[in-house]
């Protein structure tokens, strides 16, 4: 493949219509895609890892297919499922169309079968990777490396027709495993500043006016500063809280300057949280 | 070629691998890069692969371009790397022909010897060719395509750039908050422990058992029997042990109630005792030791199954430990010495650590640390401690 290839225009991240791409991460994530890299994102909940995959699938025309993960997953289940009670059930009552001696007819695909198999080049998203053991991820990565998996019950080697772009994320603030980091290229992202956010909020809500949006997150980073916060809000609780505002027809901007934050429960989800803040506000107006 | 650039990061403990330092020059050969911005941001997530590094990479990427002449590698250090290569190849001899670009197999067919020669020339011929670092990367700006040195047809940035050059962003420091020097907070003592969980079978039976199912229906001759088992739970008990007395300790108690809390939180099944300096013919419920003692020798009964965690500094005078009327209060009069009841908890619960909050580097300096080590493993209160007690407590010894 030529370098014109890889940086065909068509394929290169620019953006999607409701994510605020930084500099550094749009590099990143060319450079990823170019050299067929998975890239894993870490940094606080609320911004923007997942969203992210949604975005590049979204500006590059890809389809995406999210693995979830959890505790409990094998790796098995994020390849393929053997159905085998339905098997079992077919074989015994006889009254299905599917020919219950061909083992393939009860194989499906999970997501990152899916991904492989897929007609076009695919957006794969594995959400929240340290959920999972170590063992789980480093097989994975190897997958993911060699992009094919064989399906044991029936002796054949799924391998990818396109390989897919792949985003992780993890939440951890423990390292993963270094043969897990070795394959990937890393980026942590750092929580938005203030003007980074109002940008963030101008695309969500192209509509509000200037000043709104700047009480706002003038508001909200004040109440991020609030010491002894255990969760602080993100910009998911931010963008939740503006909406609550817009349909608030008795809300007044004059009084977010002053200080008053009404619906503190959309900004914070935990009650000593909310304690903390609500009685920091009160001696703030005071 | 940067050469020092990834030495300096291995130096100040960035754990950079040669394969990535090699993903990186692919990326270079490639032209996908065109500033030092961009090198800088592109390097990064190549190279270092936990934001607790991006401080110290910062620094390292500041003073190495901030007005720093390049200077060609020597062949000395390009043999250095050639050797390092030569080692990532025997553990991952697909990531190394990866990032160099060439055949797995081609390279398979030399000898180690012919290989750290094959790595040699390769490095010097890129060096060669790129005529030393700078030519590299493009200067930023004067890039005859693009907006501002951009690839064309390259991304479009959602809003400005920030203006700033890469050096003057790294001597900012903006990642300092992310270094590991940071204290052990709530959330990662969580992380640690995460994985510290038993699974049983409880509940319900509402999982199907697919072997057993298969087997049964044989056996009833294809008449379909289902059997179901019950789902896994942790039902993992803990207890932890907490030395809250004496001024020793009086340092470590932020980072003690932080564990606490979180262990509270974290396991179901916990109970928390509290000792001083050493455990004794008793342990207290409360954490003033004094309304509701538990007999040492009771613990014999438990479940073995539970894990035991002892928190303390294990730093005291030797005779504490040794003596039958070692405690310090001299009104109580004890019938056996300290170690023997350790080791009666030892004995009794084979999934025992002892933390320390005291760094390792200090343990020599007390001799009772010795001995109590020599009864149960004993780990530092780090992250790092924490993971590895985690491990010993879930392995099957």
């Amino acid at each position: 493949m030529t370098i014109a290839d890889k940086i065909n225009p068509l394929n290169t991240f620019r953006g999607a219509s409701r994510y605020v791409l930084d500099e550094e991460l749009a590099k990143i994530v060319n450079v990823s895609i170019a050299i067929e890299m998975p890239l894993l994102l870490k940094g606080e909940p609320g911004t923007g890892k997942s969203m992210l995959a949604y975005a590049i699938a979204e500006s590059l025309g890809m389809p995406l297919i999210v693995l979830n993960v959890k505790s409990s997953m094998k790796l098995v289940d994020a390849l393929y499922q053997y159905d085998t009670l339905t098997r079992l059930n077919d074989s015994r009552f006889g009254d299905s169309t599917r020919n219950v001696s061909n083992i393939e007819e009860y194989i499906t695909m999970g997501k990152i079968g899916q991904a492989f198999v897929a007609d076009n080049r695919t957006v794969l998203l594995i959400d929240e990777i340290d959920k999972a053991d170590t063992d789980f991820q480093d097989d994975m990565l190897d997958v993911l490396d060699q992009m094919q998996f064989d399906i044991i019950e029936i002796d054949k080697t799924i391998s990818a027709v396109h390989r897919p772009v792949v985003v992780i994320t993890s939440n951890a603030k423990k390292d993963l495993s270094d043969p897990f980091l070795g394959r990937c290229n890393f980026h942590h992202i750092a929580f938005p500043d203030s003007d980074m956010m109002r940008r963030i909020i101008n695309v969500h809500f192209p509509n509000l006016q200037g000043d709104m949006v700047r009480a706002c997150v003038d508001a909200f980073y004040r109440l991020r500063d609030i010491e002894g916060i255990e969760k602080k809000p993100a910009t998911r609780e931010l963008i939740n809280w503006i909406r609550a505002l817009k349909s608030d027809p008795d809300f007044v901007l004059s009084e977010l300057r002053r200080g008053d934050v009404p619906y503190l429960g959309v900004l914070f989800k935990k009650s000593p949280d909310m304690h903390i803040a609500s009685r920091r506000i009160a001696q703030m107006i005071r | 070629m940067f050469i020092d650039f990834f030495y300096t990061l291995r130096d100040r403990g960035v754990p950079v691998t040669p394969t990535s330092f090699l993903r990186l020059h692919r990326v270079l050969s490639l032209g996908l890069i065109h500033s030092v911005d961009e090198f800088y941001t592109v390097a990064r997530s190549i190279l270092v692969k936990s934001e607790r590094y991006f401080d110290i990479y910062d620094q390292v990427f500041a003073s190495r371009f901030h007005g720093v002449e390049l200077q060609e590698p020597g062949d000395e250090e390009l043999s250095e790397l050639a050797k390092l290569l030569l080692d990532e190849w025997l553990k991952n001899p697909r990531q190394v022909a990866d990032a160099l670009g060439v055949d797995e197999e081609e390279l398979a067919r030399l000898s180690p010897e012919e290989l750290i020669k094959y790595f040699f020339d390769r490095l010097k011929e890129q060096t060669e060719a790129h005529h030393g670092g700078n030519k590299w990367i493009g200067t930023g700006g004067t890039s005859p395509v693009g907006h501002s040195g951009y690839h064309p047809g390259g991304m479009r940035v959602g809003g400005v750039s920030r203006n700033k050059s890469a050096v003057k962003v790294a001597l900012e420091r903006r990642y300092r908050d992310y270094s590991q020097e940071g204290p052990l907070t709530r959330s990662q003592i969580g992380e640690a422990l995460k994985r510290l969980r038993r699974m049983v079978p409880v509940g319900p039976k509402d999982v199907v058992n697919v072997d057993k199912t298969i087997y049964e229906t044989i056996r009833n001759g294809g008449e379909i029997d289902i059997v179901y088992d019950r789902r896994l739970r942790d039902r993992i008990k803990v207890i932890l042990m907490i030395d809250n007395g004496g001024w020793s300790m009086d340092p470590y108690i932020d980072l003690v109630q932080t564990l606490f809390h979180y262990v509270r939180a974290q396991f179901k099944d916990l109970t928390i005792y509290f000792f001083h300096n050493t455990i004794y013919d008793e342990i207290w419920l409360d954490p003033q030791r004094w309304n509701k003692p538990e007999k040492t020798l009771a613990f014999a009964a438990k479940d073995p199954e539970t894990r035991l965690i002892i928190v303390g500094d294990a730093s005291m005078a030797p005779f504490e430990l040794t003596s039958k009327k070692g405690y310090i209060y001299l009104s109580s009069m004890w019938t056996r010495p300290s170690i023997e009841n350790l080791q009666l908890l030892s004995k009794t619960f084979p999934h025992a650590v002892w933390l320390n909050p005291r760094p390792a580097c200090e343990w020599w300096d007390a001799w009772s640390i010795d001995i109590i080590r020599q009864v149960f493993p004993m780990y530092e209160l780090t992250l790092d401690g924490l993971d590895k007690a985690v491990g010993y407590l879930m392995s099957r010894n």
